[in-house]
């Protein structure tokens, strides 16, 4: 009777470590889980608009350096005109 | 060159719809490296033959080079970022070899660029960037290649993966290496515009300096 009440105590504090006999959630079912518009947007589609990332990833990356050296030419230019 | 360029990019759109979508990015985010690879390799060479040679353009040729191989780095690192995000669920691990160490490959070559930085003299500039590069270059094979090969990874041709040869489709080949050579032959344009500038900026310079 003590040991049956001991063992109910010992279980009431385990209780979150023992999930051989119980189960520990109910929210295991299933892997759905609601990420956010931006995940549900990019796996749309079978995931296509992953492809369109990487190309304006890389598309924007080059604007990005192309940019730049036009700058850059516009600094030797300036100093071009202030040659003549 | 730029027929090249035209003609790799027109492949590319006709695209073939495979399994995931995502495997198109392989016509994006592998040429990437390959790219990269090049340009580093070219940067190298011009490296040694400035070191041979003590002619300066080879030292522009160099640094022009190295900045396009790092851009297309950095493109390649976050293209791969995002594409790991939605196949492998996570946008950075650290259990995988060739994502850190292309990143260490990476900053190696950032110092590339602070080292040149900070001399005024261009001739010492020259020479310790040179040999600077030439220590990145070699480090390049084992990040890049040999080290991942012997860990497990998620990549391709690594511990328990198969390689390129072995899972890709020979449709995907048709547009591949059409997407890997427009995609240098891009690159060679950005390191023709970036070694010009560079060409004309120092130009300025002497002439500022005879006035």
């Amino acid at each position: 009777m003590i040991l049956n009440l001991l063992l109910t105590i010992m279980l009431f504090f385990n209780v979150q470590t023992d999930t051989l006999t119980q189960a520990y959630s109910d929210k295991w079912d299933g892997t759905a889980q609601d990420e956010g518009a931006f995940v549900d947007f990019m796996t749309s589609n079978d995931m296509i608009f992953v492809v369109l990332g990487v190309s304006l990833i890389i598309w924007f990356v080059l604007l990005f350096f192309i940019t730049r050296t036009e700058k850059k030419l516009a600094i030797i230019e300036a100093s071009l005109k202030n040659l003549k | 060159m730029t027929l090249v360029l035209i003609v790799g990019f027109l492949i590319d759109i006709p695209f073939i719809p495979i399994l995931e979508e995502t495997a198109r990015n392989l016509f994006l985010h592998v040429p990437m490296w390959m790219t990269m690879s090049v340009m580093f390799l070219m940067g190298v060479i011009f490296s040694i033959r400035y070191l041979a040679g003590n002619d300066l353009d080879m030292d522009r040729k160099a640094s022009a080079a190295t900045m396009i191989g790092v851009l297309f780095g950095i493109c390649g690192l976050i293209t791969g970022s995002l594409w790991s995000r939605f196949t492998w669920g996570t946008w950075w691990t650290f259990a995988e070899p060739k994502i850190n160490l292309s990143t260490l490959a990476m900053l190696i070559y950032v110092g590339y660029f602070i080292l040149r930085s900070t001399f005024d003299d261009e001739i010492k500039r020259a020479r310790i960037a040179a040999v600077f590069n030439i220590f990145a270059a070699t480090t390049i094979p084992f990040l890049l290649y040999i080290i991942p090969r012997q860990l497990p990874s998620l990549h391709p041709g690594a511990d328990g993966n198969p390689a390129f040869s072995e899972i890709t489709a020979p449709e995907l080949r048709i547009i591949f290496y059409p997407a890997v050579i427009g995609f240098i032959g891009l690159a060679f344009w950005l390191y023709d515009i970036t070694l010009r500038s560079s060409r004309v900026e120092h130009a300025i310079k002497l002439r500022n300096l005879e006035l």
